[in-house]
């Protein structure tokens, strides 16, 4: 019962700094989803739709490139935007933008190697089917978006489901900063640290809530894409 | 005029296609008939550049004019059965009207707001060749495009085809595993097997009368 008291309170309490989290952790897993769809779609389809030299290679670092852990992918990042690090000058660690930057480097071979595999199944009859309409090279990569374009849905929701649970590289390159980098998984990870388990569980279970609302909305958008 | 030059397309050491010699000629119809794996479609992904051949050339075909291929089994697009019509009218004025005359015309006129993954292997065929008619062409080259289809199907399609030959007299270039099918609709057949040409002429000749032992057994299992 204190249970789902801390639950309600969580999610309709005026408690300032959960909202700030769940800010942050939306903005996080909805910039990092974008730029990598915007990188992952294209360079799937890329990749799935044509034959060329060094496609196999070019599928192999993908598919390694998923097995990447997050904390070496945080590790990366943290290198790469400290101080003494190549990007120092940019002062972007312990921001919201460094924590973007490690997840896109985690989501964007995930959401190109699903994407490849879901075009590629297809690839050579749909190739064959618009050369012979006269559509061919980089005009066929309209036809690829819009006839996937209900799976491409799924797999962006699956990218922001891997963002929104992620706590390894944000941890290591966000810091866990109150008001500033805090999000639902490293406060999770925080209050399970302190023992304060119930508040942890409580966390969790609202980030689910929130999961569950995002994908009944994107469900519906789905459902709209499919009609169209 | 297309003209086909000692093409010949390797498969990992295989041998797919052998052709050192072949020549369409404008105002004809060519049936290529033969059996499953006899080198038909990589013939027409050649002539299609789909598929690059490790030798020869291909003389007399532009591709980026009036040429339209209709592959074995055309791929119908998730979105609506029009829509895979209009995709190949874009800039035409009066696209959403040539659609609709193109889906009447192979019998998907009730299909028409249907998405097109949801159509049967048959209406997808007559799906593609919609496409390909809605636009004018001077070379059609069709990849068995009435493997899928039912008889009344069948008789559409051959139908369209007769009737965009005699108000083009353009080339028609189709493969079939039918003899039938070539005797109704070619002025010429070509027989292949092996990846190589190995007879070709008159249909009424060939297929009533074949010279070479491998045509011959391969008619030997039509049956009337």
């Amino acid at each position: 019962m204190e249970l789902i008291n801390s639950i309600f309170e969580l999610l309709f309490g005026s408690d300032p700094e959960l909202r700030q989290i769940i800010a942050v952790t939306l903005r996080m897993s909805f910039f990092s989803t974008l730029v990598s769809s915007i990188i992952g779609i294209p360079a799937g389809v890329l990749l799935g739709a044509n034959s060329f030299r060094g496609k196999n290679f070019l599928t192999r670092l993908v598919n390694t490139l998923l097995g990447l852990p997050p904390v070496v992918a945080g590790l990366l990042v943290l290198l790469l935007l400290s101080r003494s690090g190549p990007l120092g000058t940019f002062r972007l660690l312990y921001t919201v933008q460094a924590m973007v930057i490690a997840q896109v480097l985690l989501i964007t071979p995930f959401i190109t190697a699903m994407t490849a595999n879901l075009v590629g199944v297809n690839a050579t009859t749909i190739n064959e089917t618009l050369v012979g309409v006269g559509i061919r090279g980089a005009k066929r990569l309209k036809y690829f978006l819009l006839d996937f374009r209900v799976p491409f849905i799924s797999i962006i929701l699956a990218g922001f489901g891997r963002s929104i649970a992620e706590v390894g590289a944000v941890q290591m390159v966000g810091g866990n900063v109150q008001y500033k980098t805090r999000v639902m998984t490293t406060a999770i990870m925080m209050q399970t640290n302190m023992g304060r388990f119930d508040f942890a569980i409580a966390l969790g279970i609202t980030l689910l809530l929130i999961s569950f609302l995002i994908n009944s909305i994107v469900n519906r958008i789905q459902k709209v894409a499919a009609d169209d | 005029m297309i003209e086909v030059k000692d093409i010949l397309v390797k498969a990992k050491n295989r041998l797919i296609l052998d052709v050192p010699s072949l020549r369409f000629e404008e105002g004809k119809r060519y049936g290529i008939i033969g059996e499953n794996g006899s080198g038909k479609t990589t013939l027409l992904r050649v002539l299609m550049g789909t598929v690059q051949p490790s030798q020869g050339s291909i003389e007399g075909l532009n591709l980026d004019h009036n040429v339209g291929y209709l592959p074995q089994s055309p791929y119908a697009f998730s979105f609506s059965v029009l829509r895979n019509i209009m995709m190949t009218l874009e800039n035409v004025p009066s696209r959403n009207d040539l659609a609709l005359d193109a889906l009447d015309k192979v019998g998907l006129g009730s299909l028409t707001n249907a998405r097109g993954n949801t159509l049967s292997g048959g209406e997808r065929q007559r799906l593609g060749l919609a496409r390909l008619l809605a636009v004018p062409k001077t070379v059609l080259l069709l990849d068995e495009p009435t493997s899928a289809t039912d008889i009344r199907g069948t008789d559409i399609v051959e139908g369209l085809l007769q009737e965009w030959f005699e108000e083009t007299r353009g080339l028609l270039l189709f493969t079939t595993h039918s003899p039938a099918q070539a005797l109704r609709m070619a002025d010429e057949v070509v027989f292949m097997e092996d990846g190589k040409i190995v007879e070709s002429g008159n249909p009424q000749n060939l297929l009533n009368n074949p010279q070479e032992p491998e045509t011959q057994a391969f008619l030997s299992h039509w049956v009337f």
